[in-house]
């Protein structure tokens, strides 16, 4: 475990590595002095350069900056389409090939003999579409791994994760999750979507790239808090569904014109995805063409479900909650040994090589012995039907669910008519899926779990329903793919809507809904959700909805750091500098106070706060008293200096101080946020925490009766208490 | 007897009518309409001995087609539906018996071809001798609409069973597509006839070029999309023949290379884990200590706990 010291150490020889911990400093400053997990500075800085910017902005200006607010939402609704409908094709395109070569293949080899190359060549193309998506992200952009929704949620949460995203981030993702889909992996493409709708939020609300060196000011609209909304975006059809998963999944900070754009954002993509999706299908200005995650609608009486059923859907939900622990514990030991032991990019794309071979020889094995034949409905819409050893006229059906895209799997199996799947097969797929995708998630492709649970969920569902013999079984692989899917990711507000809509039958709302909360239900009881478990194993400060229970007793003074670094109202440059640039402690936030002296633990009273970022704008600008006296002319700073340097602040050793400004004064008093939050040092821990996740706060000031300065809470200090199995417990935050 | 179910219908039909204009008239019309065919016989009985009561129903229902002569279809319509009820059940007559095996296009076609002649002469909105048209009063002059209902029936078997895709345009013959296939079938059938009888494999062996090239001409016409129901199952049933009965499918045979080079490929993560446990270096997480007040940082939680 990452962080619990007392339990589970990172190493396998736990007091030595403890001792190691303690010995080593926290930073060999010359590797990497910012790469520590920063919070997001949702909290405006409401400084005299604020105050004056807002008395120039005429009633009109806001009413302009308003419009243009909503031109952005749109824009980024337009952009995150393009890219889902750009995935889409490509993957459709690309996998329409492959298949197309290995069918082939196949089919002249199972006369003449000779299966065994097709296996070989099966793998052989996975493994060339997997490794291009491994190496892209092991080489250039580790943080494109996986899902992104840890990603994604913890930047919602308020922290900032480095370069989580950078345009490199968005093209590596998209590459990636292309290759990896085509190179038939057990993923998905949702996650990656999410993130790179996510990306593209963030991108174009802050106007512009230090990729492309391009600056396109749009950043003047959106403080801080504003690019949140667009952050939220969602993939492809799940309008709603996306909508909502912003709210349940992370967004510290929520109001209702938030939502509104949100969902104006949604709708545009979706508009925009179906548009394009027209054109391609030769359908133009056909708007209505279902979106991304379609898995069908159900239609005619198998919509129907009786009072009786709901029992049985609530036990699959509890199956489901089993069966999503176990994959969540599974990946959780995997995850572990990969941190430790397959951590170089190297090591990682030969495991996600391995891996794709593994696959397609697993899944060719499966086909192979396969002995379930089915005749194809004359509806059908398998496009790669296998016909191997089976008689004329008929295929393999283990085909129909491993030999074809995962997306295309679960449709097959909602859809096909009762009697397509052998209850053999479908034990067998779900079986060997299962553990598939479990060895899947964590490798270091861009990849998402959301299809393999639904696929996973689906087979058992089916299986279920087959065994029920009574009912259709495409209504019970719907249950069993929201109930394993929930079982893993645990999520409820947003999954239902998701699912709803995905399928497009309202009518499955209720049972959904409960065999989504049973599913959460009974794997909380045993694990944590999946999602949750990667943002943990990243050793991400990342607070909860509510602060642990029982820790009313913890006080702010138990809680916060100290001794505080502060700076004096009018401070020496040397000082800052020297503050700043020191690697041990890195902070970000600075505590003004009237008179203090370095290093004393005197407290002192305090007058404001002041950021890294400010510091290095005003140091860059060299705003110092001295000169301002000498060189009367010079422009005054403005509130645009600081956004210019927005949102990546140049680091302290690029800026170059000589001997002589060493010695001038800084006036912070104009720049400094003059009203910050504080706290008294015995408001409780849940009291703190609250103000944390309700206002998005960075820093934290307690201070004593007097208002002087004796601590600071961050963050970090919130998010180590966690309730365990043995009451409240105090985690250590692992480095990244 | 459809245009009976006609004229039965037009009478309630005129009721309906009727009854929009007044009360009084409705309830006699009605009690017309409704009562008279129950009583009328026995009035027959009693009054005319002529007519053999009872057993003729349809005497009491033509009773009653004395409406006045402008709502009464004319002789030519009459025409229509008489030929247009013979050439029905010569359609449907043809049909029944080539169920099974499929055969409905190519034994049907002609039969279906001058059905649909009779029933767009029916339906069409060009006026006939003494300037009637028979589309008004034969197809939608009531709610059971049967003329219409019967077609669309076999209009809709037609279109399902994809025959225009055999035969030519104008129901003339088939189309050489499907009298190649027939063609091919046929050698292929008798194939098997010739070796059915020995052994299987003989079959399996001799048979084997006539049964790939029907495979492969189905497989072009499936691309093409120049199927019809005859075809398919015809199709069907010899794919059966040779899976099933001659069990001349292509059997299981490598099953020792798969599985080697399955198990090769099963081994090498195996050694990949492995290798990488034994000799990666492990990666260790450093932790990042908190910094905290001086008189609260050898107070820890669990000592406060207890």
């Amino acid at each position: 475990m990452a962080n619990i010291t007392k339990k589970v150490s990172w190493s396998s020889r736990a007091d030595e590595s403890g001792a190691a911990g303690e010995g080593t400093p926290l930073l060999n400053g010359s590797e990497q002095p910012r790469l520590f997990r920063q919070s997001l500075d949702y909290d405006n800085i409401e400084n005299q350069l604020f105050l004056e910017e807002e008395r120039r902005l005429s009633h009109m200006g806001f009413r302009c900056l308003e419009i243009s607010r909503w031109v952005v939402c749109g824009l980024i609704g337009f952009l995150t389409g393009l890219i889902a409908c750009f995935i889409d094709i490509v993957v459709e395109k690309l996998a329409g090939i492959k298949y197309q070569v290995v069918k082939e293949n196949i089919e002249k080899f199972t006369e003449v003999g000779g299966l065994s190359i097709s296996l070989i060549l099966w793998a052989l193309l996975n493994c060339a579409f997997v490794m291009v998506g491994a190496i892209i992200v092991a080489f250039f952009e580790p943080i494109a791994a996986g899902s992104g929704i840890p990603q994604i949620k913890c930047y919602l949460n308020g922290i900032k994760i480095p370069r989580v995203v950078r345009l490199k981030t968005l093209v590596v993702k998209v590459c990636g999750v292309i290759c990896s889909v085509v190179g038939g992996l057990a993923v998905g493409k949702e996650g990656p979507m999410i993130h790179s709708g996510a990306v593209v939020a963030a991108g174009v609300s802050q106007g512009r790239s230090t990729s492309l060196k391009r600056d396109f000011k749009v950043s003047v609209l959106f403080n801080h808090y504003a690019f949140m909304p667009a952050t939220a975006r969602a993939g492809g059809t799940m309008f709603l569904g996306g909508v909502l998963f912003s709210l349940e999944e992370g967004a510290s900070f929520w109001n209702q014109m938030l939502t509104w754009r949100i969902f104006f954002a949604s709708m545009i993509s979706t508009f925009t995805l179906n548009f394009f999706l027209s054109i391609y299908n030769n359908k133009l200005g056909q708007l209505s063409s279902p979106g991304l995650i379609n898995f069908g609608r159900f239609e005619g009486d198998t919509v129907a479900y009786n009072l009786y059923e709901i029992p049985l859907f609530i036990a699959m939900g509890a199956v489901g909650g089993l069966l999503g622990a176990l994959f969540n514990v599974l990946n959780y030991w995997l995850t572990i040994f990969r941190i430790r032991y397959v951590h170089r990019p190297c090591l990682q794309v030969m495991e996600a090589l391995l891996v794709a071979a593994v696959t397609a020889t697993v899944s060719f094995t499966m086909i192979y012995f396969s002995n379930d034949c089915q005749p194809l409905d004359p509806d059908h819409t398998e496009e790669y039907p296998l016909q191997l050893f089976c008689a004329d006229g008929e295929y393999n059906s283990m085909a129909t669910a491993f030999f074809n895209t995962p997306e295309r799997s679960v449709r097959s199996l909602f859809h096909n008519q009762p009697g397509s799947y052998n209850p053999l097969t479908l034990g067998l797929f779900t079986l060997t899926y299962f553990f598939l995708a479990c060895w899947t998630y964590g490798l270091a492709v861009s990849a998402g779990v959301f299809i393999p649970s639904l696929l996973i969920g689906a087979a058992w569902g089916r299986l279920c329903g087959i065994l029920l013999t009574w009912a259709d079984p495409g209504k019970y692989a719907l249950m069993g793919a929201a109930a394993q899917l929930g079982g893993i990711v645990r999520m409820t507000l947003s999954l239902t809507v998701i699912m709803v809509e995905a399928t497009g039958n309202v009518t499955y709302g209720l049972p959904i809904m409960l065999v989504l909360m049973t599913a959460k239900i009974v794997g909380d009881y045993f694990v944590e959700g999946l999602y949750d478990i990667h943002i943990k194993l990243q050793s991400v400060p990342f607070l909860h909805w509510e602060a642990p229970a029982t820790s009313h007793w913890l006080t702010a003074r138990e809680v916060m750091s100290s001794p505080v670094t502060c700076l004096n109202r009018v401070e020496k440059v040397g000082t800052i500098v020297d503050t700043l640039s020191n690697t041990s402690t890195n902070h970000n936030g600075f505590p003004v106070v009237a008179i203090f002296v370095l290093f004393s633990i005197q407290p002192a009273k305090l007058c404001g706060l002041i950021l890294r970022s400010q510091l290095i704008v005003l140091l860059k600008h060299k705003v110092f008293v001295e000169l301002a006296r000498s060189r009367l002319t010079q422009r005054k700073l403005q509130l645009k200096d600081f956004r210019d340097a927005y949102p990546r602040f140049p680091p302290i050793q690029s800026i170059h101080v000589s001997q002589d400004e060493r010695e001038c004064m800084m006036d912070l008093t104009e720049f400094m946020n003059p009203t910050p939050y504080t706290v008294p040092q015995e408001t409780s821990l849940p009291r703190v925490f609250k103000l944390f996740r309700a206002l998005g706060l960075r820093h934290l000031v307690v201070v004593d009766d007097e208002n002087k300065v004796i601590g600071l809470v961050t963050r970090k200090d919130l998010a180590r208490y966690h309730l365990g199995k043995h009451g409240l417990e105090e985690l250590q935050l692992a480095q990244t | 007897m459809s245009s009976l179910v006609l004229v039965a219908t037009l009478a309630l039909k005129i009721c309906a009518v009727v009854s929009s204009d007044g009360l009084i008239l409705t309830a006699s019309a009605s009690a017309g309409g409704q009562v008279s065919p129950l009583s009328l016989p026995a009035a027959a009985v009693l009054n005319a001995p002529v007519y053999p009561a009872a057993t003729e129903p349809i005497f009491s229902l033509n009773l009653l087609s004395s409406f006045p002569e402008d709502l009464e279809i004319s002789g030519y319509c009459n025409e229509l539906l008489r030929v247009f009820g013979e050439r029905y059940v010569a359609y449907v007559n043809c049909l029944v018996p080539a169920a099974r095996p499929v055969k409905v296009c190519q034994s049907c076609f002609s039969s279906y071809g001058s059905l649909q002649a009779t029933y767009l002469n029916i339906s069409t909105d060009q006026m006939g001798p003494g300037n009637v048209s028979c589309k008004d009063s034969l197809l939608r002059s009531d709610r059971l609409m049967l003329v219409y209902v019967l077609y669309s029936n076999l209009e809709d078997l037609w279109s399902r069973s994809d025959c225009d895709n055999c035969i030519t345009k104008g129901f003339q013959s088939l189309t050489s597509d499907m009298l190649y296939f027939l063609a091919t079938l046929n050698q292929t059938l008798t194939c098997f006839e010739k070796y059915q009888q020995g052994n299987h494999t003989e079959l399996c062996k001799n048979c084997k070029a006539s049964y790939k090239d029907l495979n492969e001409l189905y497989g072009r016409m499936e691309k093409n999309s120049t199927m019809c129901i005859d075809i398919e199952d015809s199709m069907n049933m010899t794919r059966r023949l040779w899976s099933k009965n001659f069990n001349c499918s292509v059997p299981r045979e490598e099953t020792v290379p798969v599985i080697a080079v399955s198990s090769f490929m099963l081994f090498l993560p195996i050694i990949f884990y492995l290798s990488s446990f034994l000799h990666s270096e492990q990666k260790k997480r450093k932790l990042i200590h908190p910094k905290r007040a001086k008189s609260y940082t050898s107070l820890n939680i669990q000592d406060k706990l207890s």
